[in-house]
């Protein structure tokens, strides 16, 4: 009896701490908000400047009065079908991202500057760059299928 | 190869710097060595304030003590002398309202870098510095046990521990289950929770072996929305075995059956001596997890020393 009152006792307080996860946002640092899913990473990557001095991907990468950079067109509307399954027109052969393979994805080779890209790491002029928790989020919404969501 | 040869001379030299001892008690007279460790062990430091006198009569404390006095907890058991294998619980039990300490270092210089004389040069790792745990437990009840567990990476364990049943002539296993929570930053970020069942069979005075199935959440360091498995099932098998009168060998492993599981399975064995309430044990490592958490993020290639100093006041 002495048993089943301690387990009563002990398992909410179990269940409620399981809910006690790290932060997300500890690890993504100068944008707090971004989570692994396209609307999030549209907000705070593509579309916005960060308090890191990070440059927006739309300050190039758009078709409002200018033609998109690399042919990669990332407002918001138009940066999902020019990015999931697309052919890179940098480097033929490669694919921006491929749903759930984020390492052979051309869009994480690109931001992380990894070997092989044609052209600047992004975002250019040297940095500064996504941090590795930002790369993380961006990975992790490839590798569970790059949804529109 | 190498640095399983430098762990077996050391472990040999532990041994003969240990066994000794044991042997030169055992040589008096076996019984007598025993006899004087277990008084030690059961002497009760706080039986009764040396000023009370037998005018003083406390019927209430007289109760007391005679009831902690008639406690078969209090005594020692041969086969389970402390209340963990090396990072492990044992089915032990606290004696109610009594209490022990324990005090954990896993130091980080791999055994197997450098030569044999490198080692010696660094004492054999002690050199180094080290991941160190201190643990305080209580008997809250008879059977219940509660602990808290502190590293210097500033992961605090709490543990909640009770026998459901203990071995005897009519069933042969004991049987704890326990309850965990660990959190990081002083236990303010990041919690981990656990549940698991200590199952231990003790044969005669001689030996006991564990099983202890066990669940950990919140294992993965990143965070849940990133990640596929955040949660460790584990398999947690040692085994202790009293080689003389007070000296012992141990030996534990912690495979992940399910979930979150990078590196080797966390292992460990080591040899330890029991003299009156203490224990002091050597042991080596994969690894230098002490709390569930810990060890359900698996341990390396290279094999570490450390030590367990534990102590019970009663």
């Amino acid at each position: 009896m002495r048993l089943l009152r301690l387990l009563a006792c002990v398992l909410p307080v179990t269940a409620m701490l399981a809910g006690c996860d790290e932060n997300l946002s500890d690890l993504t640092g100068p944008t707090p908000n971004l989570a692994p899913n396209f609307a999030s990473i549209q907000r705070e990557i593509f579309s916005t400047q960060d308090s890191s001095g990070r440059q927006s991907c739309i300050q190039c990468h758009t078709s409002v009065g200018r033609t998109p950079a690399a042919g990669l067109n990332l407002v918001e509307g138009a940066s999902f079908a020019a990015l999931v399954g697309r052919p890179s027109v940098q480097k033929p052969g490669e694919t921006l991202v491929i749903p759930g393979d984020p390492d052979n994805s051309y869009l994480v080779k690109k931001l992380e500057g990894a070997a092989g890209i044609v052209g600047l790491r992004m975002p250019r002029n040297n940095g500064p760059f996504l941090t590795e928790g930002q790369m993380l989020v961006i990975r992790r919404w490839i590798k569970e299928g790059a949804a529109n969501n | 190869m190498k640095s399983f040869v430098s762990i077996s001379a050391l472990a040999l030299a532990v041994a003969l710097g240990v066994a000794p001892l044991a042997v030169a008690a055992s040589l008096n007279d076996p019984k007598d060595a025993l006899k004087k460790t277990d008084s030690a062990a059961t002497a009760p430091a706080d039986a009764g304030p040396a000023e009370t006198g037998p005018g003083d009569t406390d019927p209430v404390g007289a109760v007391a003590d005679a009831e902690q006095d008639d406690d078969p907890d209090t005594e020692v058991n041969r086969a389970q002398p402390d209340f963990t294998i090396v990072g492990l619980p044992t089915t032990l039990r606290v004696p109610r309202h009594k209490s022990a300490f324990r005090i954990t270092h896993r130091f980080g210089r791999p055994l197997g870098e450098g030569s044999l004389s490198n080692l010696a040069e660094d004492f054999f790792g002690f050199d180094s510095g080290a991941n160190i745990g201190f643990e305080y437990r209580y008997g809250l009840f008879k059977s219940t046990q509660i602990a808290v567990h502190r590293t210097n990476n500033r992961t605090i364990q709490f543990l909640l521990q009770r026998q459901v049943t203990g071995q005897d002539d009519t069933f042969p296993l004991s049987i704890d289950v326990f309850a965990s929570a660990e959190g990081t930053n002083n236990f303010r970020d990041s919690y981990s929770p656990g549940l698991g069942v200590v199952v231990s069979r003790e044969f005669t005075d001689r030996a006991a072996v564990y099983a202890q199935p066990f669940w950990v959440n919140n294992t993965n360091p990143l965070p849940g929305e990133l990640v596929d498995d955040n949660n460790s099932v584990m398999l947690g098998l040692g085994a202790r075995v009293r080689l003389t009168a007070s000296v012992y060998g141990v030996f534990e492993v912690t495979p992940r059956v399910n979930g979150y599981d990078p590196g080797n399975h966390q292992m460990s064995f080591g040899i330890e001596k029991r003299a009156g309430g203490h224990n002091f044990q050597i042991n080596f490592s994969n690894a230098f997890g002490t709390t569930f958490g810990q060890m359900a993020r698996g341990g390396t290639d290279d094999w570490y020393i450390g030590f367990n100093l534990s102590r019970k006041f009663y």
